[in-house]
């Protein structure tokens, strides 16, 4: 669709025949000019971003599909096997499993968590900044202040006594993620509500006597919503980052779930004699948060659609 | 935010200068909170990196192997373990058991601590006093009974005890001597020791020493001007140290670690037997109904695991399986049989004894033993090749596996445990482990549950044994009896490994994992 | 002025109290046993409850609050239990190390960011730039252990052109500081390339370049001037978050720094050695906040302290 989006003005701009150079306007100058720049970059982000992405995910959505060994067989006589040695594309790890298959696998653990931590942190975020946003008063001044107190908190260390408090499973590290994350969005929306509820049809629908509670859901929550959920995204990126640094130190989903995190710092004695046990898992990590980063950075250049006809 | 101030004029020089400044400000009060680099030894230093932070140079608390390399470097005791794993005498020229609860010990003459004074029979009777007194100790556990000191002449003291404490010469090694007027009942930070090395310069909270040639040694003089001790926590991190020439010497490292490097020019591996005892140990309470409960199934379930393929695919030859249920290098052991693998005998015999779908949970603590992980995840493999479910669950350091292990929080099935006999003896290892009564079990201070009188009763006759002959048959039996009741699915010694420069020389490394530094040298 | 500073001031301790309260409560109610890290697994049950007993740990939990908070006045937080030392000596000897990377690293992102977010800014959406913005994604989206380890078997393994761990040489610190800097530029680069863009946009730079200002005066008192006050938050909200510590680095690296401290002292239950860690980078990181705010009117005249509360 953002193709579609970008190859309108270029279009009209290669039809000079139709208005006999009215204009000063060039082909050449419009291709030039920052508006079109932007689109270009907007354009080629979102498109590296989806290849980065879609090229980590298809495989880890298709990890149980594909002919791969399973994720937890052993072979001792295998050990550590270098990467396309006996069809092991990545290679092995200490115990002679498939690399590959325990980063497909693991990914889908450290997705799932993203992916839940995200909707988690997107819903109490949008929900506590929407509501300080609009009603103001004590709610913003509790909101805010949280907001700022745990902007001090040292949070990889709390989030470590999180974990060893409620064990590591799981919803525990979901749940320890989204709380981490919650603040960036609520900020976000809070900022956003603010500059809504001023806006006339906020004290139409007053007039009209909805209840303030109704107005804040149907109303402004969906103008702000579809900018939340671009952060949102970003937040993504962000989650599968924690996760890992959190199984990096131990506090990971308990075995035999392999995460990413889990994966590298298992494969960090070896670094010396097997390079490929901390290097591939780590690239994997990299090219799904740089595609998920860039599709969220594409998405935001983007141009906003005119709203046609209105 | 902004207030517009009237009729200012805004000059941006001001605000560089401003922003300048602040950026001073800030920059020169950080800098000033910060530390340069801590110094790179000399040519005549030797470096160690430790895997643990040595918190002091006192082991009332607590005393992990690589510690007491550096502890004996400072403080000795009366006697130590030797390299085969017998007590030698160390600040005591004579120490003989003269009746069944006497012995008879004679101070060396002409020891003195590095400040010059001569010790003195008083700091003996106050080290003793002082372990007995501290909180928690680690080495009070080992003693039986205090022994009372007597003295005898200026040199000479007997040490006495209601009931016979036949082992009190290995006991002795775990005491360390300081002048009596500066012992306290806690870890001492500084003070003097007898030791060949002095403590210049030290930081606790980044666990790193420095010590310094003792002048006044009574020995022969250490070979190496000066000792800095590092705390390199992570094993990755040492190796690499150890590679690139920043540390001399790294001890207690990994199997992985040692394929690393074996075979790097410039690097020796030094190995030696262990008096580490680490077992994937049954949970022994379980209801009587459940089918651990029954010799013969624990004896099957041993049958899955393939030793072999774990020493050697697994833990890379860096240990041995155990013969018996202490590590071979003990005193006084006793070699009881071997761990087989024959996956379909235990299939059939689980199969003849009714058990199906056996459901098995192995905990352990993260960093019990080397390669810990790999061992029960390959255990997961193992087991589940006869049919037999199993989980893992593993416990972050500091976390409360000990509650669990008392049974306290969840039920389990099988722990990977480690065990080590800092004496050398057998029968200390025997006492920690196989001892328990129905007592203890009250307060489930027995080892997983593990309460047999008849072992108990075997281990207790043996511990009070004046009679060397007589204690070993005794201990021998006791290990047998223990044996057959298959406390263990599978049971290793690991060995103790250091890696070292060419250049270091003369460092022996023993069974306890620490070697004299008073031997080492550095050759150009 | 001296209103505003004092009104911060108080914000920040309580923000500081509210801390150490809440990691009071959750490393009590978290499972493990201090007792059992510092006796040794052999201790007997008996021996556990003396230790327990000695280090005030079998008191009601509102008693050893009110015991925690008359140390908190006092500044003195309790004997480290597996240091047998003054938590906060403990905690003050590691604290320099940790100062010291952070303040390396915050001056290698300044040095770096800056320059390049600029850089950026003026050439917005060229292929050159885009190729420039996306490493600076590649570089925030790096985990930062992964970095480490990976710079480490570079220059530390296959070339060892520095050394691999801890602090002995000031070669030491070049790791572990690109390590952090290299996230840190990535984030502040493309903060810096926002705010420059739009003051590039706004209209007081048309007039200014309408009145003939030459392009670098245009880019670096103008433009560079209006974004230094956000650009410098950003630098300093960094600097403040690094010295709650910079754990993960800390543990590759061996550094000897708070971070690797708190790591180590969570493993051992060590409740007076979390406390003062917590309290003394708090502390800190409050300092440097308030710091920042008071430099504000020195970056931008126009800014009033104590008028801005509405910000």
């Amino acid at each position: 669709m953002s193709l579609s989006d970008t190859a309108t003005p270029a279009a009209s701009a290669a039809q000079p025949p139709r208005t006999p150079s009215a204009s000063a306007v060039t082909k050449e100058l419009v291709a030039k000019a920052g508006a079109t720049r932007r689109r270009n970059a907007a354009k080629w982000k979102l498109r590296i971003g989806a290849v980065c992405t879609l090229i980590v995910i298809i495989p880890i959505l298709l990890a149980q599909v594909l002919p791969l060994p399973d994720a937890n067989h052993q072979d001792l006589s295998a050990r550590r096997l270098a990467p396309l040695v006996d069809g092991h594309l990545f290679g092995t790890d200490q115990l002679g499993r498939d690399l590959l298959s325990r980063v497909l696998h693991g990914g889908q653990v450290s997705l799932t968590i993203g992916i839940l931590a995200v909707v988690v942190s997107g819903a109490i975020g949008i929900i506590l900044g929407a509501a300080a946003g609009y009603f103001g008063g004590w709610v913003d001044t509790v909101v805010s202040r949280v907001l700022e107190a745990q902007m001090s908190l040292p949070l990889l260390m709390m989030l470590l006594l999180v974990v060893a408090l409620f064990g590591p499973s799981i919803p525990v590290i979901t749940f320890v993620i989204a709380i981490a994350q919650w603040p960036e969005v609520a900020r976000l929306t809070r900022s956003m509500v603010l500059v809504e509820r001023e806006k006339p049809y906020v004290s139409a629908a007053r007039i009209l006597g909805l209840h303030r509670i109704q107005i804040l859901i149907q109303h402004i929550i969906p103008n702000v919503i579809k900018q939340a959920t671009l952060v949102v995204l970003l937040l993504l990126a962000q989650a599968v980052l924690l996760e890992s640094a959190l199984s990096f130190l131990g506090a990971g989903p308990q075995r035999p779930f392999a995460t990413w995190g889990r994966i590298i710092s298992d494969g960090q004695d070896y670094i010396t004699t097997s390079w490929w046990m901390v290097t591939l898992p780590g690239l994997v990590i990299v090219l799904m948060v740089v595609g998920v980063n860039l599709l969220g950075d594409g998405l935001r250049d983007r141009p906003r659609r005119k709203k046609k006809g209105a | 935010m902004t207030v517009l101030p009237q009729g200012s004029e805004i000059s941006r020089r001001r605000l560089l200068q401003f922003g300048a400044a602040a950026g001073f400000l800030l920059g020169t009060g950080s800098l000033a909170g910060c530390a340069g680099p801590t110094g790179l030894p000399g040519p005549s230093t030797l470096t160690l990196a430790l895997n643990r932070s040595l918190v002091s140079l006192d082991n009332k608390l607590n005393q992990f192997d690589a510690a007491v390399t550096v502890q004996r470097a400072v403080r000795q005791g009366l006697t130590a373990i030797g390299p085969e794993t017998k007590p030698i005498l160390v600040l005591a020229d004579r120490f003989e058991m003269t009746s069944p609860t006497a012995w008879t010990v004679r101070l060396r003459e002409g020891v003195r601590y590095s400040d010059g004074t001569p010790v003195a029979i008083e700091d003996i009777a106050t080290a003793l006093k002082m372990y007995q007194q501290v909180q928690g100790s680690f080495v009070a556990g080992f003693f039986p009974e205090f022994p009372t000191v007597v003295p005898v002449d200026d040199r000479t003291f007997r040490m006495e005890s209601k009931n016979p404490i036949p082992i009190l010469d290995s006991l002795m090694s775990m005491i360390l001597i300081s002048p009596a007027a500066k012992n306290k009942p806690e870890e001492l930070q500084e003070g003097v020791g007898t030791g060949p090395y002095v403590v210049t310069k030290f930081n606790r909270g980044a666990g790193t020493y420095s010590l310094k040639r003792n002048e006044n040694y009574w020995g022969p003089a250490p070979k190496v001007d000066n000792v800095e001790v590092r705390f390199l926590p992570e094993e990755s991190s040492r190796v690499i140290a150890l590679r690139s020439g920043e540390v001399d010497v790294i001890d207690s490292i990994t199997p992985d670690s040692r394929e690393q490097l074996a075979g790097l020019p410039g690097v020796v591996l030094a190995e030696a037997s262990s008096l580490r005892l680490n077992q994937i140990f049954y949970n022994f309470r379980k209801p009587s109904s459940h089918p651990l409960s029954d010799v013969r199934v624990r004896e099957a379930l041993s049958w899955a695991v393939d030793g072999e393929a774990l020493v050697k695919d697994v833990l890379v030859d860096s240990v041995s399986e155990a013969e018996g249920v202490v590590p071979s290098s003990l005193t006084g052991f006793s070699k009881t049989g071997n761990y087989t693998y024959d996956p379909e005998k235990a299939k059939a015999t689980l199969k003849s004894l009714g058990v199906t779908d056996l459901n098995l949970k192995i905990i352990w603590e993260t960093g019990e033993f080397a390669s810990d992980t790999s061992v029960m995840e390959a255990l997961v493999e193992m087991f589940g090749n006869i049919g037999v479910k199993t989980q893992l669950q593993q416990f972050e350091p500091g976390g409360n596996i000990l509650a669990w292990r008392q049974g306290k929080q969840g039920d389990w099935d099988l722990l990977g445990n480690g065990f080590s006999s800092p004496t050398g003896l057998a029968i200390t290892m025997m006492q920690g482990m196989y001892a328990g009564t129905a007592e203890k079990e009250k307060t489930r201070d027995t080892y997983q549950g593990y309460v047999v009188p008849e072992v108990q009763a075997k281990i207790q006759a043996a511990s009070s044994e004046v009679d060397p002959v007589r204690r070993e048959q005794l201990l021998a039996t006791a290990q047998k009896a223990i044996w057959d009741t298959w406390p263990c699915a599978w049971a290793f010694v690991p060995k103790s490994v250091l890696a070292h420069q060419k250049r270091v020389a003369g460092l022996s490394l023993a069974p306890t994992n620490s070697y004299p530094l008073v031997d080492v040298r550095l050759e150009a | 002025m001296t209103k505003y500073i004092l009104k911060r001031l108080g914000q920040g301790l309580l923000t500081v109290f509210l801390t150490v309260s809440t990691v009071f409560i959750l490393i009590r109610l978290a499972p493990g046993d201090p007792a059992v890290s510092y006796a040794g697994p052999l201790a007997t049950t008996e021996q556990l409850a003396k230790v327990r007993e000695q280090f005030g740990l079998d008191r009601p939990l509102l008693e050893q609050y009110w015991i925690f908070l008359q140390q908190l006045f006092t500044g003195n937080l309790g004997t480290s239990y597996s240091f047998q030392a003054p938590a906060m000596q403990v905690v003050a000897e590691r604290m320099p190390y940790t100062l010291t990377l952070a303040t390396a690293s915050i001056l290698l992102t300044a040095v770096v960011a800056i320059p390049l977010g600029v850089w950026m800014a003026r050439r917005p959406d060229t292929n050159r730039e885009l190729g420039v913005n996306v490493l600076t994604i590649a570089g925030q989206s790096m985990p930062d252990f992964w970095t480490g380890i990976m710079l480490l078997t570079g220059f530390a393994v296959l070339i060892p052109l520095f050394p691999a761990s801890g602090f002995a040489t000031w070669g030491g610190l070049v790791l572990p500081t690109v390590t952090i800097a290299t996230l840190q530029i990535a984030l502040i680069s493309r903060m810096v390339r926002r705010e420059m863009t739009s003051n590039f946009a706004a209209p007081y730079l048309t007039v200014a370049r309408s009145r003939g200002v030459g392009s670098p005066a245009l880019t670096w008192r103008y433009a560079m001037g209006n974004s230094a006050i956000p650009v410098f938050t950003a630098l300093g909200t960094r600097f403040a978050a690094m010295l709650n510590g910079v754990v993960v680095v800390e543990v590759v690296f061996a550094w000897p720094g708070v971070g690797s401290l708190i790591v180590r002292a969570l493993e051992t239950r060590d409740y007076p050695l979390i406390q003062a860690t917590v309290l003394l980078t708090a502390l800190l990181a409050v300092a440097v906040q308030l710091v920042i705010d008071l430099a504000y009117p020195l970056l931008d005249p126009r800014v009033r302290l104590g008028k801005a509360a509405a910000a």
